[in-house]
């Protein structure tokens, strides 16, 4: 909505984050954002109110307040045992006109991406995708949104000024879920789902969930990535290993590739993909610019060699010398399963 | 190919108009004319295929497009296997079409624009990704007697591995070898040329005098810098290995093309 | 069917070369380039038509050198393009730019599906292919990675989820996105490429698709950017990890928790 004045601006107030369920369960990521909307709310003086939408969901709405809710608005209905974003859509909207918050921030997850940017829309509001970082603007109480813009290689601040609610979307494990505190509680606050949010949905006809999610590069937060060290396809296998226990993706040199050792999907580089995610491991990997050009926008870079003065070894943030086939295994070993 | 040798017939790359062109006519005149000049020199003109992966068009859909007339033993296409399957058997069936019998048979560059043939599309159940050895074992079953198929060798590649590859490539059919650029006797080369004394060898010279561009390729930084004759060079690497063939890239049709009639002298 | 594909011509983000000084992309001077996800998109539309018939348009807001983007898109079989080009449609957020869209998809008229591309590479949003189904209150699927089937009033589509997948029926008009998975975009031939150099693109202007000019371009966009800056300098320091296999495994973990990583 638009706001022409302070007064019609301060008709709004309150963080929301709105809760990510999957398979029936709430998602890390709602902790972490619930984090983040207690910061934010804390600096506004306001409240931080939970959506969780959903089938079967209500008696997990109690778990959110030690996150730092403070309500948790919930809609549970058959119609949502499945992601039907029309009907979340009307549903939240709904909310949105009468409960007016400020702030409204969701996972930027396939779910959060569908249903966002059509509520924006609806309720005519800014939104902005992929933030990573939130903050309110001392000045005016207007909320500051960074993200990555132009394939990583610029942040851009971004401002709502006047439109209400600004909304935002963060994708998982950008922020940290606080400790959870038990002793805290709030109100539970129910919305019923109506027949004209059920008119003309879709009909979803079979749901397959499967056990392993597969990661791919683009998505990953962790990249493994091996070259012409890992001596053969089995090679990769540990790898893998890793990629699966951290839930990561696997990613190979174009020598590996060449070699027919792993599919051209997994090549990163100059002729193959270029990747940003937060941590990337080089394995055997010797940093020729044709590799470099294709991750060295990652956040973190780790690599591990037997030789401690190839390319990637002096660019890297960790270097590690010592032997792939060794080292990977225990640290595989070492991390608990997510 | 051993014809060509004996005969001193240069390989003349040229590389067909990039599809991002924003003068397509201009390029396809310059094509053209480059083609024809190559064909009436005696030369063969070698058509590469997405290099360095990008985007450009087909050499045997510009040849159809244009009319441009072929004599066998003077095309050679690059194929790579950035390709989907459909795509692939249009460019073969142009190829034979046209009556090119030439195929040079590389893994290629890729770029997130460009499709890959998978293991499953060319029959090759042991890999997890095709390369040119899974190509052109294709090709030799699904076009029988149909293309003479030469491969690549690149002597800055560690040895063992490139060695390793070759023997799989002659395995699956391959007849001549094209090799990286070089620019002085090359021990690696040499071995080459001992392994496999009845293959023919082609060694690729590098016309352009800016060296430097070549570090991608060598794996060592290139001073900007750097004195280079190509023709000189080219005279050397003749007197080197005299029973090669001499690929030539980057060579300037305005600068150099004259020069190149006497180069290839035999002592 | 009568499908419109929503296409955007962005800078060429891949090739872009590192600046030696900065460690930087070089933002200037890159190719203008079809948005990479847009060509799944477009590919998708002409499978649809070669299965079910019809009609394929490419629609594009920006400058007018996008035509050429809509251009590539005829040159692998769409079969007509429209671009929205003025002065007034630039600085848009994608709020704007899908109000504009959708208005020209009115206007084009009677159109059962259209078709987006997952993202743009330059802005990453995702947001405007369901913002054109908020606009035109039509049903949407997002992250579609296959089309099964379709008929005169609705379609099937498997939509691709983090845990797993789901497939379900939309009746038409509906807006998707589509996903890389969906299938291989075809290359542009010679052959095409020369024929879609004879196509007329026609520019329409706000006026042509009845736009509320406070709608549009910045006056039409809530969000604003209002500060951009490089992300934080490259650490130029190795922390240099040696030892015993375990040893180093230990050390790099500990390393990782340090850095909230684990």
């Amino acid at each position: 909505m638009r706001v022409n004045d302070d007064k019609q601006k301060n008709d709004y107030s309150n963080v929301w984050v709105i809760a990510e369920v999957l398979s029936g369960k709430i998602q890390p990521v709602t902790h972490e954002l619930a984090g983040t909307a207690r910061m934010l709310a804390d600096k506004r003086g306001s409240e931080v109110w939970i959506v969780l939408l959903g089938n079967n969901v209500s008696e997990q709405a109690g778990t959110l307040f030690a996150y730092g809710a403070d309500k948790v608005l919930v809609a549970d209905d058959g119609s949502m045992a499945n992601f039907n974003d029309e009907i979340e859509a009307r549903v939240l909207v709904r909310m949105i006109d009468k409960y007016k918050p400020e702030i409204v921030i969701c996972g930027a997850t396939t779910r959060g991406r569908a249903l966002i940017p059509r509520v924006a829309v609806v309720t005519d509001s800014g939104l902005t995708a992929d933030c990573t970082e939130l903050d309110i603007d001392p000045e005016n109480g207007d909320l500051l949104q960074t993200r990555p813009a132009f394939g990583g290689n610029i942040m851009a601040t971004i401002r709502c000024s006047d439109h209400r609610p600004q909304m935002s979307t963060v994708r998982p494990r950008v922020m940290k879920a606080p400790d959870p505190d038990p002793g805290r509680t709030g109100e539970i606050i129910t919305e019923n789902v109506t027949v004209s949010d059920k008119i003309d949905i879709k009909r979803i006809l079979e749901v397959f969930h499967s056990s392993e999610a597969a990661v791919n590069l683009a998505d990953a937060q962790i990249i493994i990535a091996g070259g012409r060290a890992m001596k053969g396809p089995e090679g990769f296998d540990i790898l893998r290993a890793f990629a699966a226990r951290v839930g990561g993706a696997v990613g190979a040199s174009r020598a590996a590739v060449d070699a027919g050792w792993i599919p051209y999907a997994h090549q990163v580089g100059q002729t193959g993909q270029t990747v940003q995610t937060k941590v990337y491991i080089a394995c055997g990997i010797s940093g020729q610019i044709q590799h470099l050009v294709g991750m060295q926008s990652c956040d973190l870079i780790i690599a591990i060699d037997k030789n401690p003065d190839t390319p990637m070894m002096q660019m890297a943030d960790i270097a590690v010398t010592g032997d792939i086939f060794e080292i990977v295994p225990a640290l595989t070993a070492a991390i608990p399963k997510l | 190919m051993r014809h060509h040798i004996e005969n001193r017939i240069y390989h003349v790359e040229i590389l067909p108009p990039k599809q991002d062109t924003e003068k397509l006519h201009e390029d396809l005149e310059l094509f053209t004319t480059k083609y024809n000049r190559v064909k009436e020199s005696g030369y063969c003109a070698c058509i590469t295929d997405n290099a360095m992966g990008l985007l450009a068009f087909q050499g045997p859909e510009v040849i159809e497009e244009l009319c441009l007339k072929v004599e066998p033993s003077q095309v050679m296409i690059h194929l790579n296997t950035f390709h989907t399957k459909a795509n692939l058997h249009e460019i073969l069936d142009t190829c034979v079409a046209q009556g090119i019998k030439y195929l040079l048979i590389i893994t290629g560059d890729g770029s997130d624009r460009l499709p890959k043939l998978t293991p499953a599309d060319v029959g090759a159940t042991d890999v997890q990704s095709v390369t040119s050895v899974e190509l052109l074992r294709y090709i030799a079953k699904q076009y029988p007697g149909k293309f003479t198929m030469g491969v690549a060798f690149n002597p800055y590649e560690p040895q063992e591995h490139e060695f390793a590859k070759m023997e799989r490539k002659m395995a699956a059919g391959a007849e001549f070898v094209v090799t990286q650029p070089i620019i002085e006797k090359n021990a690696i080369v040499d071995e080459l040329l001992r392994k496999y004394p009845d293959v023919p060898v082609i060694i690729e010279a590098w016309m352009s005098k800016k060296l430097y561009l070549l570090s991608d390729a060598v794996g060592y930084e290139i001073p900007e810098d750097t004195e280079f004759d190509p023709i000189k060079t080219l005279k050397q690497i003749h007197r080197d290995y005299p029973d090669c063939g001499v690929y030539l890239s980057l060579l300037g049709f305005k600068t150099q093309y004259h020069l190149i009639s006497d180069t290839w002298v035999r002592e | 069917m009568k499908i419109v594909v929503c296409i955007k011509q962005v800078p060429a983000t891949n090739d872009a070369k590192i600046d030696p000084e900065t460690k930087r992309i070089i933002r200037e001077g890159l190719k203008a380039i079809l948005n990479p996800f847009d060509t799944y998109a477009v590919e998708e539309a002409v499978q649809l038509r070669e299965r079910f018939g019809g009609e394929v348009i490419v629609l594009s807001m920006g400058p007018e050198k996008a035509a050429l983007s809509i251009r590539e898109a005829v040159s692998v079989g769409a079969d007509r393009g429209v671009l929205l080009s003025d002065r007034a449609f630039g600085g848009s957020d994608t709020w704007a730019t899908s109000y504009a869209l959708a208005n020209a998809i009115r206007k084009i008229g009677d159109v059962d599906l259209v078709i987006c591309g997952k993202q743009a590479v330059d802005g990453d949003t995702a947001q405007v292919g369901p913002g054109i189904a908020a606009h035109l209150d039509w049903k949407q699927a997002t992250y579609v990675m296959a089309v099964e089937d379709a008929s005169d009033d609705s379609i099937v589509v498997k939509r691709m989820h983090e845990d797993g997948y789901d497939i379900c029926e939309l009746k038409l008009p509906a807006v998707v996105t589509v996903v890389k998975d969906i299938n291989t975009p075809r290359i542009p031939t010679l052959r095409g490429r020369l024929a879609s150099e004879k196509i007329e693109v026609p520019v329409w202007k706000p006026a042509d698709i009845g736009a509320d000019l406070s709608k549009i371009g910045l006056d039409g966009s809530p969000t604003r950017v209002v500060r951009t800056a490089p992300p934080p300098p490259r650490n130029t320091v190795t922390k240099k990890i040696s030892g015993t296999s375990a040893e180093c495994a230990d050390a790099l973990i500990k390393e990782l928790r340090l850095r909230s990583i684990l």
